[in-house]
């Protein structure tokens, strides 16, 4: 814990680090909306290119006749899956999940892309060329109800076995000795420990629900690109590519087409919004395949009903806890049925929540978790964030009914259970978690009350909840940035675009930090070619990023400080010659010194021991210097999947119900959070807000809806999808403390999804009325738990 | 979306000219039609729009002769902020403030308001992936499916969507009548569950302006809206009430096809005092005819919540 591995980790002075409203470098263009994203790109001669989209969850296209489609004036090409560029192809890995054909006759979702593209010189041709294709479809039985769809004598939507064992990005089967995969359901057991022993040790035993609702991480900007060739004098042979409009960078094109990396451009630096959808979408990466058979650049650009189509995986969880009298948890037996979703779906949401679950907090070391993961036509899971990482509410939801039993508080059952921080043995406190609580205590003014118990004064029931979850990164990557000092300016140069905007300004600010210097003083360049990305999963890109720079930074430094001996020393030549020679500068004041009697302080290369004796950085030094760094701070405690415990958090919410029409408003939401230190605060108090926001959202108001006869989606639009609106978002308070105890830059961790929850809110309702609602917790289903439905 | 032909009408005489088949079609504010045109939704795709906001003298709002008359083209904005219209039709101010979001409002018309299309995901989704009963189909895809915000009080035609119109039923509990080009009709008459329009107009007729006769002595009215969102939704259930004076109105709307006049409730409020306990018994007259599909259940008790509120609200 704390950052003790690397240079100045024990800081106490912050000039620039975690100092507010410092305007990112991309801030401006966003604001002003002069900013411009792959899909803004408008070229000369520019075309447009569809998919062909499947009206049918399943279904194959038997053959297609493009005749008539293809004599509609203004249509320039029409491609189908059965093509050799198509079938040559590269698809998949990474991101993209395990290799799949980028395109054939199969769609497993209504609304795939399926068998067919047209290009045409506008989207309107296009549309009207794919009402005229003559498909042949065979429809296929479908699965949109996975209880339905995890019965014995249920259609079986996807015959072949699961593929093999995988993990952030894969969708292979957990645990050991899983039976074999039968209908439309795989297996995934992982045991820890004797959960029988834990339940005969146990004085009470206790059933109880989670289930989690699908979740979309519905991008605000439709996803797409524009591509074209160009002949390109400098970088070889060939033709030379340019595509806007594919989020980390052109590296998926490159592995695709097979190109050199040199010989890919992009300009826009641009992500938009997204929460965690780590999804490339096809619009992204067929264009220029379609430039290339056309010869004109192609902008291919899916619309709102299409980024529909990952989801974040609904679950249903059945849990049995044994305690003992004092609510000390003895043994945790958890059953769920999860939505495996389509074709190349990710392991996020099911066997990558059996690693990551929160059960491994506790001092209980008998868990066993079975999971049926059910093939679906729900779409393509791959969204982290609402319950990822990871059902942790599977384990809150326990903590209330444990405190509800016993007639306690929450906070005390988790206290009981949360183990120390070096071992599920470790009896100690966790100090993080500690100061969390205190500060969490005062800030609700916390009094709890149980169930029912409270009325206000308008008739509404009063509920009140917590939750606590680590405040995590998650350790990937490994760093390798570059630090620059030229013509006396320090330039960071980063690859971009970034996914998170604000990492590289977490970046600017320990650079800056670390040189002495304003933030506003460091250069920094993205470029689509640089080496060196700061992102990483779950706030590693901020913090573990930033610890790497931190290193840099102080070689760049000693580097810095030993130029300045050595031109103080040894003045170099004047600049320039007759009329425009410049004088020669008079001795140095950091002359006859060493480097370790000098700093660097307020952009002046200064003595230690009387810092008003110094010279301006670009003074002082003339050479043009660099430095670089690979690696990374240690491994986050969250590697450890519980076991260990460093920063934390706690969330609490209060809520009115109104028992008359089922109508729940969030009164407010409070959040005490660790992340060790704070990077960049703005953005951090921003990520709490917008988790806060899709709490609230999940919880209340966002419902994956499908026609169970067709499987057809019908919430794929913001009337019927309802994220929250301003007017519904209740305040945030929020309080952050900083104990160092992370171990990336400064003793900082991530913040992540971890605020992101399932059941906060629920908690809450039942507390107010004694019932249990799934979320989203619409009025229809809050007047039905009460009877009035 | 499909091209079609745009024209720019000068005058009323003018858009009558043009229309007369189904294939050409009015747009005023646009918030409902251009969403239908961009999904492909309508059974038939016009081949011809005529703007009917540059045809001068639909957009006023004045008391004239004892009575509130509102052209046909004034935007919902106009109205939630008029002064007298919050003062005295206090229900019409409250609806037309609580549609959708304030760039709807400004851009939408009362006239677009009550004649909109109903809502309902089946009709709705795009392309006309359902061809139901209002397309020209013969099945109501929602009755067998996904129904929960559908009619509580049977169907109309066959048809179980719902009216999503807030403005709708405050004009119907003030005694509103929709004037047209040909003739007067009393608001709670205009409206229709037609293949696959929602009004009784003809093809080529044309609202021009609303008239609300002033309220009777002592009579107040108040409005009440309930969605999942508090700004965007269309309504679950809305509620306009005009109480008080001898003949209380009462009308419930998006809980079947056409708007819903409470009658009952109107009865069981009728001369009796304002307060918990009536207003309560007329909640429950007023779904005393409901019966809902299984999934739509919760909205009967919304229903008569609203109403029991609604009626409270006016003191």
């Amino acid at each position: 814990m704390a950052d003790l591995a690397g240079v100045n980790g024990q800081r106490e002075k912050f000039r620039v680090v975690g100092k507010p409203n410092l305007p990112g470098r991309l801030s401006y263009g966003i604001a002003t909306g002069i900013a411009k994203y792959g899909i803004d790109y408008v070229v000369p001669n520019m075309l447009h290119a569809k998919f062909l989209r499947s009206p049918y969850a399943s279904a194959r296209i038997k053959s297609v006749d493009t005749k008539k489609a293809r004599k509609i004036p203004g249509v320039v090409d029409i491609i189908t899956w059965e093509d050799e560029d198509i079938k040559n192809l590269s698809s998949g890995g990474g991101f993209m999940g395990p290799a799949l054909p980028f395109l054939d006759n199969l769609a497993d979702q209504e609304g795939a892309e399926v068998g067919v593209i047209v290009v045409a010189e506008d989207e309107d041709i296009c549309e009207e060329a794919l009402r005229q294709l003559d498909v042949k479809w065979e429809v296929l039985p479908h699965v949109v109800d996975i209880l339905e769809g995890r019965k014995p004598d249920a259609p079986v939507i996807r015959p072949s076995p699961p593929p093999a064992k995988g993990g952030f990005g894969g969708s292979g089967m957990g645990g050991n000795n899983n039976p074999p995969k039968k209908g439309n359901v795989s297996y995934s057991n992982v045991n820890q420990g004797d959960v029988e022993a834990g339940f005969r040790e146990a004085d009470h035993i206790i059933e109880y629900n989670v289930n989690l609702p699908a979740f979309s991480g519905h991008i605000p900007n439709p996803t797409g690109s524009v591509a074209w060739w160009f002949d390109d004098p400098y970088h070889g042979e060939g033709k030379s590519l340019r595509i806007e409009g594919t989020p980390w960078g052109h590296d998926q094109v490159v592995g695709m087409y097979r190109m050199p990396a040199e010989k890919v451009f992009q300009e826009c630096m641009f992500v938009g919004g997204r929460y965690c959808d780590w999804g490339i979408r096809k619009s992204q990466l067929i264009t220029p395949l379609l430039a290339k058979r056309t010869g004109r650049p192609v902008r291919c650009v899916n619309d709102r009903y299409g980024m529909y189509d990952f989801n974040l995986n609904q679950r249903f969880i059945h849990l049995k806890i044994g305690i003992k009298k004092n609510g000390l948890i003895m043994a945790i037996d958890d059953f769920s049925i999860a939505d495996n979703g389509g074709r190349g779906s990710s392991s996020f949401g099911t066997t990558m929540d059996q690693t990551y679950g929160p059960y491994f907090t506790t001092r209980c070391q008998n868990v066993r978790q079975n999971m049926d993961i059910v093939d679906s036509n729900r779409g393509k899971m791959w969204v982290s964030g609402q319950h990822n990482p990871m059902n942790w509410d599977a384990l809150m939801v326990g903590i209330y009914v444990i405190a509800e039993k016993l007639g306690k508080d929450p906070m005390d059952i988790a206290t009981l259970n949360l183990h120390g921080p070096t071992s599920q043995t470790d009896p100690d406190p966790v100090p993080s978690f500690e100061a969390c609580l205190k500060a969490a205590k005062k800030m609700m003014n916390w009094k709890w009350h149980g169930t029912g118990a409270r009325k206000l004064s308008d008739g509404r029931m009063h509920g009140a909840s917590f939750r606590y979850q680590q405040c995590p990164r998650h350790s990937v990557s490994g760093y390798n940035p570059k630090l620059e000092l030229r013509n006396g300016v320090v330039h960071m140069p980063t690859k971009g675009p970034v996914i998170g905007n604000y990492i590289m300004e977490a970046n600017i600010m320990v650079v800056a930090e670390e040189l002495g210097l304003e933030y506003k003083d460091i250069s920094t360049e993205l470029d689509h070619h640089e080496i060196f990305r700061p992102w990483g999963g779950g706030s590693d890109g901020t913090t573990a990023s930033s610890w790497a720079l931190k290193e840099c930074a102080n070689i760049l430094k000693k580097r810095i400080l030993e130029a300045a001996i050595e031109e103080a020393d040894n003045p170099p030549a004047s600049m320039g010659f007759g009329f425009f020679a410049k004088k020669p500068a008079g001795p140095s004041p950091l002359k006859g010194r060493k480097p370790e009697d000098l700093d660097l302080q307020d952009g002046k290369v200064v003595v230690k021991a009387d810092p008003s004796i110094g010279v301006p950085l670009a003074q002082a030094v003339k050479a043009n210097l660099f430095a670089t760094y690979s690696g990374r701070p240690p491994l986050a405690l969250w590697t450890h999947q519980g076991k260990k415990l460093d920063t934390m958090n706690i969330a609490m919410c209060e809520v009115a119900v109104d028992t008359e029409t089922g109508e729940v408003e969030i009164l407010r939401f409070g959040v005490v959070a660790d992340p060790g230190k704070i990077m960049r605060r703005t953005s951090l108090e921003s990520q709490i807000d917008q988790v806060m926001d899709f709490t609230a959202g999940c919880q209340l108001y966002e419902d994956f809806l499908y026609d169970q006869k067709t499987g057809v989606k019908l919430s794929t639009n913001m009337f019927e999808y309802k994220k929250v609106g301003m007017l519904d978002m209740p305040r945030v308070d929020l309080e952050l403390l900083e104990t160092r105890a992370g171990n990336a830059a400064y003793g900082s961790n991530g913040i992540s999804h971890s605020l992101a929850n399932t059941h906060l809110v629920i908690m809450a309702i039942h507390n107010a009325i004694g019932k249990w609602v799934d979320p989203p917790a619409t009025p229809d289903k809050v007047l039905k738990a009460l009877g009035k439905a | 979306m499909k091209s079609f032909n745009h024209t720019n009408a000068k005058s009323l005489a003018e858009v009558k000219t043009a229309l007369g088949d189904s294939k050409t079609i009015l747009i005023a504010g646009g918030t409902d039609l251009l969403g239908t045109l961009k999904d492909n939704i309508l059974p038939t795709y016009p081949s011809t729009v005529i703007n009917l906001k540059t045809v001068p003298g639909l957009d006023f709002i004045k008391e004239e002769g004892g009575m509130l008359k509102i052209g046909a083209l004034t935007r919902l904005a106009d109205i939630a902020a008029n002064p007298t219209i919050k003062q005295k039709y206090t229900a019409l101010a409250q609806a037309a403030f609580r549609v959708a979001t304030p760039h709807v409002r400004e851009m939408g018309t009362i006239g677009g308001n009550i004649a909109q299309l109903h809502r309902c995901w089946y009709f709705r989704k795009p392309e006309n992936r359902f061809n139901c009963i209002r397309k020209g189909g013969n099945q109501c895809f929602a009755m067998t499916g996904d129904n929960r915000y559908h009619s509580i009080f049977g169907a109309v035609n066959r048809c179980i969507a719902v009216h999503p119109s807030d403005t709708a039923p405050a004009l119907i509990a003030l005694n509103a009548k929709v004037v047209t080009d040909r003739r007067t009709i009393e608001a709670e008459n205009f409206f229709d569950v037609k293949k696959p329009g929602n009004t009784v107009l003809a093809m080529d007729e044309i609202i021009k302006e609303i008239q609300i006769p002033a309220p009777p002595a002592g009579a107040k009215s108040a409005f009440l809206k309930f969605a999942i969102r508090k700004s965007i939704d269309f309504p679950i259930v809305n509620c306009a009430v005009m109480v008080g004076g001898d003949n209380p109105r009462i009308c419930l709307n998006a809980v079947a096809p056409k708007p819903y006049r409470a009658t009952k409730a109107e009865a069981a409020i009728a001369g009796k005092t304002i307060n918990e306990k009536n207003a309560e018994a007329a909640g429950q007259a007023a779904v005393a005819d409901a019966r809902p599909l299984q999934a739509a259940r919760f909205k009967v008790q919304i229903a008569k919540t609203l109403v029991k509120r609604a009626i409270l609200a006016t003191v």
